[in-house]
């Protein structure tokens, strides 16, 4: 391809032979069909170039008193220049220009010569011609980056999002799955309110039938006797003093299950709130709390997590993407566990800022992981279990809030993220995907 | 049946305990623990016949709960009761706790009580005989049916033969498998869940009920956690291997199922401790239905 683009340059210009007298030769560059050359190749009996003699050298000759008399019978290899631009047609096209302008001198008087694999001449090539060449190529260049530019960003909003939905998804997941726990009680105990409360109708149906046998005034001994019986055992039977501990705690056990799928569902509901991409009046205590609602299920066989939350005045934020952050936080701090540990999640307000910290005793990071930790794509989880987007989007969504994500970490002994978001950054505030 | 059966429930939600324990105390001595730790201490110093355990909870899981459970008191009944689907926990559950059942949150009452009944029976069973220590039991040559073409499954199968002395039957089919199974007194069986493009899953429920002694290694590429509970549950299998295989996991399943045979063998009046359920799916069952129909002759020579 590279050198199809040097014989596209090419102009198949008659060369002249060595001994060509110079009055000729500028004859013939006065010719239409050579006005655009700035030059013509001279060669010798094999067809391999000599050299060129260009215009403006025989302008300067012609210029001189007496100069066609004095030079014109002479042949043209006495004022041709020896050593021209030679360009083999198999050069690509980069590698000419690199030759040609390398070589070039100013002002520009002559063309450069195409030679073939043997040397031979072929013909000329002009350097506007090959600008021009470059000029293309250049442009064509710069729409293949822009393309891949823009793929480049449709991939990014797309890897984002994939983690934003991954996130989610794994948070839907364990949701569903902690209300089971619940759900397993709550069911349990409805069958089990249903079973203890037949015994209880049974006996309020022989106390009933009693009451009648008592109020009829045709019964007879044998009637009473047998209801008093009935109801006896009916009584025995339901144990309405022994029931009515069991039934308490089964309601209450029950209520309180179903309560526990509220907040659930609750925490789900304020936890993504995806299209309230902005909020005026913010409790991060409130994101943080729901996030734990959402992130306990997920960790609460690896740490436990401890909250010391300080009085905040409301902040202007994207609580959705706060709750992201954190969110992310505390899954990665449980996973740093080696064993069960502790994670300390602190909220408080200085006169400019609002901070938050994630503190884990976990395995904690040598300073070459450290440093990486907020770069796209780096992750030390095996592949396939991270994209390594985590942290790298938590640091944008805190940048976009105009805030500042820190960390400090030491092996063996945890890491601590420290969050601070300014309070005045209300105007500053930009939406983000 | 002199002593009742004692069921330990272990779960960190106590409302879950409390309704289990509610559901239960009439027909058992029920026992309930929120920490593992101590539910594991109570195993040691007190007999109990059936665990149910949470898989999620502080400190322990419930997979490492039943694998130590299974160390202090190989007699229990160890059954896992997960809100979670969770393959790894279900594979370590089979592999190291060698549970009875898994059970799922939110669990239904009727099943929930079918399926204790049914580990109270075996329970009841095993409490006839003592159990003899493993030094006991002679290790003895077993006959393997390995219904797996690919080559490292093999070549680990015929490598434990070799050294145990075991004798190895091969099948490339269902129906040569069959033919083997009905032929032959086969103590292990090691299968992949497809041969010869046929699922094999029926034939392993089938053959849990008709030959509850044989004990089933099952090698899969497949990693699914329903498909898994119910091989558990329906087809009692004895190990879950995903492929490729890990040698030295393999060994180790081949070996415990060894010394398992071995044990059955030192007292062979005993109904073994292992009894599945009819799988759920209609389907299924009709398909069980007639396999067993095709074991005719190795139930024939089980029941004589």
């Amino acid at each position: 391809m590279s050198s199809s683009a040097l014989a596209r340059l090419l102009k198949p210009v008659a060369a002249l032979p060595a001994a060509m007298s110079i009055s000729d030769v500028a004859d013939r560059l006065l010719t239409a069909e050579h006005k655009d050359f700035l030059s013509l190749p001279v060669v010798d009996d094999d067809g391999r170039p000599l050299g060129l003699v260009s215009r403006s050298k025989l302008q300067d000759i012609f210029m001189q008193r007496f100069g066609r008399d004095l030079w014109g019978r002479r042949p043209v290899v006495e004022v041709m220049n020896p050593q021209p631009l030679i360009v083999s047609l198999e050069t690509g096209l980069e590698e000419a220009a690199r030759q040609i302008t390398g070589q070039l001198q100013y002002p520009i008087t002559e063309d450069f010569v195409l030679v073939d694999g043997e040397g031979r001449y072929r013909g000329l090539g002009t350097v506007l011609d090959l600008l021009k060449a470059m000029e293309d190529r250049i442009a064509q260049r710069n729409r293949v980056l822009r393309k891949a530019l823009i793929e480049l960003r449709e991939s990014q909003t797309q890897l984002v999002q994939a983690e934003k939905m991954a996130s989610l998804g794994q948070m839907v997941a364990g949701v569903a799955h902690e209300l089971n726990t619940p759900l397993g009680y709550v069911k349990n105990n409805v069958q089990l309110l249903r079973e203890l409360i037949g015994p209880l109708f049974e006996l309020a149906e022989a106390q009933a039938a009693l009451g009648d046998c008592l109020n009829a005034a045709d019964a007879d001994e044998q009637a009473l006797a047998r209801a008093l019986e009935n109801a006896a055992l009916a009584r025995e039977r339901a144990a309405p003093e022994m029931l009515a501990g069991d039934l308490e705690q089964l309601f209450a056990d029950t209520q309180y299950g179903l309560e526990q799928i509220g907040e659930l569902v609750v925490g789900l509901k304020d936890f993504a709130r995806l299209d309230r991409a902005m909020s005026e009046e913010v409790d991060l205590n409130e994101c943080v709390r729901s996030t734990l609602i959402i992130a306990r299920n997920g960790i609460k066989d690896k740490v436990e997590v401890l909250t010391q939350l300080g009085e905040l005045p409301r902040i202007a934020c994207a609580p959705s993407q706060i709750n992201q952050v954190l969110l992310n936080l505390l899954n990665n701090a449980a996973q740093a566990m080696e064993r069960f540990g502790r994670i300390l999640v602190k909220t408080w307000a200085e006169p400019d800022a609002l901070c938050l910290s994630v503190q884990d005793n976990g395995c904690g990071m040598p300073p070459e992981v450290l440093k990486r930790i907020f770069d796209p794509f780096y992750t030390t989880k095996p592949v396939g279990q991270g994209t390594g987007l985590g942290l790298s989007i938590s640091f944008k969504i805190v940048q976009d809030h105009g805030g500042s994500i820190r960390v400090a970490s030491e092996v063996g002994r945890g890491t601590r993220f420290l969050i601070r978001l300014p309070l005045s950054q209300a105007a500053t505030l930009q939406r983000s995907a | 049946m002199t002593q009742p059966i004692r069921i330990l429930f272990i779960d960190d939600e106590e409302r879950i305990l409390r309704s289990l324990a509610m559901q239960f105390r009439r027909h058992y001595e029920v026992l309930t623990e929120s920490d593992p730790q101590r539910a594991l201490q109570r195993l040691q110093s007190e007999p109990v016949q059936i665990v149910v355990c949470d898989q999620r909870m502080p400190g322990m899981n419930g997979a490492q709960l039943l694998t130590r459970a299974q160390e202090i008191a190989p007699q229990t009944l160890r059954i896992l009761l997960t809100g979670y689907s969770d393959l790894d926990a279900a594979v370590e559950a089979l592999n190291g706790g060698g549970i009875f059942r898994y059970l799922t949150k939110p669990w239904d009452p009727q099943e929930m009580a079918l399926t204790l009944r049914q580990a109270a029976e075996v329970a009841v069973r095993q409490s006839q005989v003592a159990s003899l220590p493993a030094s006991a039991c002679p290790a003895t040559a077993l006959s393997v049916l390995l219904l797996d073409e690919a080559a490292d499954t093999q070549a680990c199968v015929e490598a434990f033969c070799q050294a145990g002395g075991h004798r190895l039957l091969r099948a490339y089919s269902l129906d040569e498998a069959l033919a083997q199974l009905n032929a032959e007194p086969v103590d292990v069986l090691v299968s992949d869940l497809k041969l010869a493009g046929e699922d094999t899953a029926p034939l392993l429920k089938s053959l849990a009920q008709a030959h509850p002694r044989l004990l089933s290694l099952v090698v899969t590429p497949f990693c699914d956690t329903q498909a898994l509970l119910k091989l558990i549950n329906e087809a009692q299998i004895f190990r879950y291997l995903p492929k490729p295989v890990r040698r030295g996991l393999f060994d180790k399943g081949l070996q415990a199922a060894a010394e398992q045979v071995a044990r059955w063998r030192a007292q062979p009046v005993v109904p073994p401790a292992r009894l599945a359920e009819a799988p759920k799916e209609a389907r299924e069952r009709e398909k069980v239905g007639s396999l067993l129909g095709l074991l005719g002759r190795l139930r024939q020579r089980l029941t004589v």
